[in-house]
């Protein structure tokens, strides 16, 4: 198992350097000079040479390329443009707000969905199967903006169960308080991608022969449905819960705003807003980084489930 | 069956099991009757989708009931009737007292759990035995069905096994509860042919040894010989002909089942090809009016065509019966339609 990780690890390298190139690149084809951008159109020649002295800019792209990666690795990703402070700690102040959201809306999904989707397929074509299955389709092609703001009007300004804005404070009840719409908006979502691709996967592990002979030696069902179909059915669910990573990134950017939450979705509106590049740069590395360990947690997920992966 | 001798294990009587397709319910098995002694062993024989697997589910209980029914007809099992149990008594039944292993060993064992938990799980769902004690029962099980290694491998998950290793895994799982009546849906067919010697071997052994009867399955006639007392040959839901093996063997009676002997390949004879039976099993919305063999049979008169002919004892061996007009004319008319 150790063996497997430390592999998928080094695969993970590669991945990451080809993200750095790719992020070295945009910045250097991008119009504009980042030397003007932070000095601004009155700096003059001298001001200017200075800064690209600073930046670095002014060395042969190859030295800039080394220089980029070399920093890159050793955690220097540059200074915010607007702030002035270095990227990772602005990266690093937020972070936390984003995992607790992400990893909240994910549980949750998980959590209503795979239950839901199993009861589902149990009961295909019968009206709860309809409902379930309608309501999945509703929080597919719901905007989560729409939702979010939906969510607010009920139940944080009629019912005043939660705080409008914000993070929270520093108690953890706020901080319970204060992400449980947020959560619930990308929850449902969630929920709803979980609830489709349980449901399918459940029927079609029903279906299986190991099911039959599970039935043919006498086990009851509800072990039948927990121990033998349910970890069978979970290898396409926990597919869809990676991919729906990319989505919550989408997601939790518009949730961030409408909520007005911290995090990485609102840190980068406000860098593209601003011009920020050292903190573009840096986010999407930081993106990059999350979908490569995501799929690694994938893979992992996998081995534990299937034993005929782990071996591979 | 006369007082005097012992009341069979398992009798079928007039079994009827109907599917649905196309929002009709059609008969896949149409009246299927025979009884089963203990310590029996009767092999179904028959082309794919003449009923013989479906007989089996349907014993088992283990028909998909959002599309299936038994619509006529019992199957008394030790003295019960298993048509309408409740599905918790029917569980109890199943992999204890009856049990089936079925074609498939590369599917039909579960990919995530590890072979020795599988075999265990018959024996904690109906004996109780849980953690150590099920695993050495379990253990001696594997022995039983002589996977080499048995102790070491018992933590293996099937993708780790052959398919003949499989197939005795499945055995063993079958086997645990000492079950009386063992279903074996064409176990060897999967498997190589120097395998499916061993496996036969060792389920006639076990069967001996375990004091089952069997119901064995098969489309091969080559290896009913060697595994079988009784034959019941089956044609599109019914039984068409019943001996003794020996004397099925020596006088093949019905039509069906002279076509189906002729269709095992000899080396002692020379012949241009394997020889087949023409057309093929008519489909459960389809079936002909009269004999279900008709349109395929050579024998075939007009009157075979009008109507279904009974199962009927042939006049020197009483034991021995056939459902054919032309070859043994039966008195009584057709039970069931």
């Amino acid at each position: 198992m150790i063996g497997y990780i430390v592999k998928r690890l080094l695969l993970a390298v590669p991945t990451l350097w080809a993200v750095l190139t790719i992020v070295f690149v945009l910045a250097r084809v991008l119009p504009g000079d980042p030397a003007q951008t932070i000095l601004g159109d009155q700096a003059t020649q001298e001001a200017l040479v200075a800064m690209r002295h600073r930046l670095g800019t002014d060395k042969p792209i190859a030295e800039q390329y080394a220089d980029f990666l070399a920093n890159a690795v050793r955690g220097r990703w540059g200074d915010s443009l607007v702030t002035g402070k270095p990227v990772l700690e602005e990266v690093g102040k937020v972070l936390p707000y984003s995992i607790d959201l992400t990893v909240s809306a994910i549980v949750l999904g998980a959590l209503i969905g795979v239950p839901l989707g199993t009861w589902s397929a149990l009961h295909r074509n019968a009206a709860f199967d309809y409902i379930a299955r309608l309501g999945s389709l509703l929080g597919l092609s719901f905007p989560a903006f729409v939702s979010a703001i939906m969510l607010l009007l009920a139940f944080a300004i009629e019912l005043r169960w939660f705080p409008v804005i914000g993070a929270g404070g520093s108690g953890p009840w706020e901080r319970l308080r204060a992400i449980t719409l947020p959560t619930v908006n990308l929850g449902i979502i969630m929920a709803a991608y979980v609830t489709r691709v349980t449901r399918s996967s459940m029927l079609e592990v029903l279906g299986e022969d190991y099911i039959r002979t599970a039935r043919a030696k006498g086990v009851p069902s509800r072990v039948i449905l927990w121990r033998h179909a349910l970890r069978n059915a979970l290898i396409p669910v926990v597919t869809v819960v990676g991919l729906y990573l990319g989505i919550l990134i989408g997601n939790s950017v518009l949730t961030e705003i409408v909520f007005n939450r911290s995090g990485l979705g609102k840190l980068i509106v406000s860098a593209l807003d601003q011009r920020d590049y050292t903190v573009l740069q840096g986010m999407m590395v930081v993106y990059a980084f999350a979908i490569v360990l995501v799929n690694l947690l994938t893979d992992l997920t996998y081995g534990f489930i299937d034993p005929r992966i782990k071996r591979q | 069956m006369s007082a005097a001798t012992e009341a069979p294990l398992l009798e079928l009587d007039g079994l009827v099991t109907e599917f649905r397709t196309g929002g009709a319910w059609h008969a896949a098995l149409r009246g299927v009757s025979f009884a089963l002694a203990r310590n029996e062993t009767l092999a179904l024989v028959g082309e794919s989708g003449c009923g013989k697997s479906v007989t089996a589910l349907s014993i088992m209980g283990l028909l998909p009931p959002a599309n299936s029914r038994i619509a006529a007809g019992r199957i008394r099992f030790a003295g019960r009737d298993l048509v309408g149990l409740s599905e918790e008594a029917m569980r109890k039944l199943r992999g204890n007292e009856i049990s089936m292993i079925f074609q498939e060993p590369m599917t039909s064992l579960n990919p995530v759990l590890t072979v020795g938990f599988q075999v265990a799980e018959s024996l904690r769902y109906h004996r109780g035995m849980e953690g150590q004690a099920a695993r050495r029962a379990a253990l001696e099980l594997l022995d039983q069905v002589k996977i080499p290694a048995a102790a070491q491998r018992f933590d293996d998950y099937p993708h780790q096994f052959s398919g003949g290793m499989r197939q005795r895994v499945m055995i063993a799982m079958a086997l645990a509860c000492r079950p009386k009546l063992l279903l074996a849906d064409e176990p060897t067919t999967a498997l190589d042919v120097t395998i499916q010697a061993q496996v036969l071997a060792l389920l006639a052994e076990l069967k001996s040894a375990y004091g089952m009867a069997m119901i064995f399955i098969t489309h091969n006639l080559g290896v009913v010989a060697s595994i079988a007392d009784r034959v019941a040959v089956m044609y599109a839901g019914a039984i068409v002909e019943t001996a003794a093996v020996d004397e099925l063997f020596a006088r093949p009676t019905h039509p069906y089942t002279e076509a189906l002997l002729r269709t095992i390949p000899r080396v002692d004879e020379d012949s241009a090809g394997l020889a087949a039976i023409p057309g093929q099993v008519p489909p459960l919305s389809a079936m002909p009016p009269g004999c279900r063999f008709a349109p395929r049979c050579a024998l075939r008169e007009a009157e075979c065509e009008a109507t279904d002919p009974a199962l009927a004892p042939l006049p020197a061996a009483a034991d021995h019966r056939v459902r054919c007009r032309v070859r043994a004319p039966a008195t009584a008319a057709p039970r069931h339609a």
